[in-house]
């Protein structure tokens, strides 16, 4: 994803000269390409995330379209005072990209897990929050993203996403993206766990249910119209590489409720954090519950 | 709504205030005029935190000095030229002193200063700390500290990169160089030879709770600008004519620390903690705005 991210942000900074791209100094041997063919929209802010992102809020507020790259918790909660003063209340369309959604950088440790980011960033006015599923909606939320002019959160995988649409979609502030369309319940993914949606939605099939499986790639602008449609399909499993507490489950929880929409639905994240724990992206995946096996047995319930 | 003491208060405002062009650049038109609108600004300033009840009389009279600098030519800004990108950008980082800025704004007719007699009212335009919403010359919402600075460092760097003239002004308090956030743009400021940036640093001595020294010690305060690369004057920061030297041209990234006094020009509330939070009351603003009106 990440790569994909800088080819087209190369493409749309190429085209216009107001796009700026400033790191927090990560990216090794992701970002140089775009360092060498845009030298004078490519800064490196050194070690410094507080005051990168205020600089790039005041950056914004002369018309630059900047978009700031770090990992996980360091373009956000280390910095969260200066995006919600510097960037919401100013209204400046700073765009924060961080990379390594969940537990990406498993092995690395908690301080690389980005778990809360998702719950934090769309707790914040007026911040759009969206993640993409697969390299494919990486291009078209990243196009999006320079023309859109908001404050905005991208949060990305690493490396190695398998595409999970079929083509390029087309997307839309606000909607669902359909992978699946199914009669019988709905599976609403967002980021790259949506691998295990689609596996689990094969597996129910062979049972003889017909489960849709949704990408979520905007979260904090979803509409209550897209849930109403699935709600009246039969029962909706979420599932986020994300806290339970204030991600995709909790912001279509609290849709259903806002707008008095009547729903069978579970949520599947991470419920409790273990901070002790260590291993890779797969193994902290299924002792967190993030399997297909959990999806199948909750819809068994 | 009026005040309290109109014998005192409506007395100096309109007929003694000169319309000063904001093309002045000779240092002591510039100390001439700044002289004039600090003396409108501070008797504003004790108005509006006594009949607001509000807080920070005591850090609004230590910076009044400088932003009266600033605001009589030595910063290109004034309420025509607000949607011009090449225009200087003056930026208070210590948001709590927002009764000093406003008056400045109000006495250089950005708005009404029928805007300052309800501040901190309900519904009201002005509040307690700086908003940029809604209230013209403001460039940045301010309140918590040590965000002033790197939001103008940004847009400093961004008219280095793409060419447009323009200078930055920061104002902070001393305190607030206690934050990450100065030191992180301090380093940057040097890196990217941001000639286009100054701070002010309304270096008071006091912060929240106790003297600066005494809470987390700044010095040697201007060895460590010096370290990090800026071009540093220190200077009387009630001294307009030195004031104006200082700010009125630039070649590196540049620090003014302004020795100031914590309350300047009431002597009850020179250099004294108390008057961080306390209001003056009735009593207290009469005498104040005497002592003012004598100066």
């Amino acid at each position: 994803m990440r790569d994909t991210f800088v080819e087209t942000l190369i493409t749309e900074a190429q085209r216009d000269p107001s796009v700026v791209l400033i790191t927090g100094d990560l990216g090794f041997g992701v970002l140089e390409k775009f360092e060498n063919a845009l030298p004078n929209q490519y800064i490196n802010a050194g070690v410094a995330e507080q005051a990168m992102l205020g600089l790039a809020a005041g950056m914004a507020s002369t018309g630059k379209r900047v978009f700031v790259y770090s990992i996980g918790n360091f373009p956000t909660v280390r910095a969260l005072e200066q995006i919600r003063n510097d960037v919401c209340y100013m209204n400046n369309p700073v765009v924060i990209v961080s990379v390594g959604a969940g537990y990406s950088y498993g092995s690395q440790g908690y301080t690389h897990h980005a778990l809360e980011d998702i719950a934090v960033m769309r707790a914040l006015p007026g911040m759009d929050v969206l993640t993409p599923a697969d390299p494919f909606e990486t291009v078209e939320l990243t196009k999006y993203l320079v023309s859109s002019r908001k404050p905005s959160y991208l949060r990305l995988g690493r490396s190695g996403e398998k595409q999970l649409n079929s083509a390029p979609p087309t997307l839309k502030s606000g909607e669902l993206n359909a992978l699946l369309k199914g009669n019988d319940g709905s599976i609403l993914f967002t980021g790259a766990i949506g691998a295990l949606a689609m596996q689990a939605s094969e597996n129910l099939k062979s049972r003889g249910k017909s489960i849709g499986v949704y990408s979520v790639p905007f979260i904090s602008s979803l509409s209550a119209d897209a849930l109403r449609e699935i709600a009246s399909l039969g029962p909706i499993v979420t599932i986020e590489e994300h806290s339970t507490r204030g991600g995709l489950g909790s912001a279509v929880l609290e849709l259903l409720s806002i707008n008095g929409i009547k729903a069978d639905i579970r949520i599947l994240g991470v419920s409790q954090h273990n901070l002790a724990e260590i291993g890779d992206q797969a193994f902290l995946r299924a002792s967190n519950g993030l399997t297909v096996e959990k999806i199948l047995s909750t819809f068994a319930l | 709504m009026r005040y309290l003491r109109p014998d005192l208060i409506d007395l100096p405002r309109n007929n003694k205030k000169k319309r000063v062009k904001r093309t002045l650049k000779n240092q002591s038109e510039i100390a001439q005029a700044a002289t004039e609108l600090a003396f409108q600004a501070r008797q504003e300033i004790l108005k509006m935190t006594s009949k607001a009840k509000a807080s920070h009389v005591g850090s609004a009279l230590s910076v009044i000095d400088i932003l009266s600098v600033i605001y009589s030519g030595v910063a290109n800004i004034d309420p025509r030229n607000m949607e011009k990108n090449d225009r200087d950008i003056v930026i208070l980082s210590k948001g709590h002193a927002a009764s000093a800025i406003y008056s400045i704004l109000a006495l250089k007719d950005f708005f009404s200063l029928q805007w300052l007699e309800d501040y901190c009212g309900n519904g009201a335009p002005l509040g307690g700390h700086v908003t940029s919403k809604g209230v013209p010359g403001v460039e940045l919402s301010t309140g918590s500290l040590g965000h002033g600075l790197p939001y103008g460092l940004g847009i400093a760097l961004s008219r280095k990169k793409s060419e447009i003239p323009g200078r930055v002004f920061v104002v902070m308090s001393d305190g607030e160089c206690d934050e990450g956030t100065t030191w992180e743009s301090a380093l940057l400021a040097n890196h990217h030879e941001l000639d286009n940036l100054t701070v002010v640093i309304d270096r008071n001595g006091i912060q929240s709770l106790k003297e600066t020294e005494l809470t987390l010690r700044l010095e040697p305060f201007a060895q460590k600008w010096k370290s990090f690369g800026w071009d540093v004057h220190e200077i009387d920061g009630h001294d307009y004519q030195e004031l104006a030297r200082c700010l009125i041209q630039q070649s590196k990234p540049t620090v003014v620390i302004a020795k100031t006094t914590k309350g300047k020009g009431v002597s009850f509330m020179e250099n004294s903690v108390l008057w961080h939070y306390r209001p003056p009351n009735d009593e207290e603003l009469s005498r104040a705005l005497t002592e003012v009106l004598d100066s």
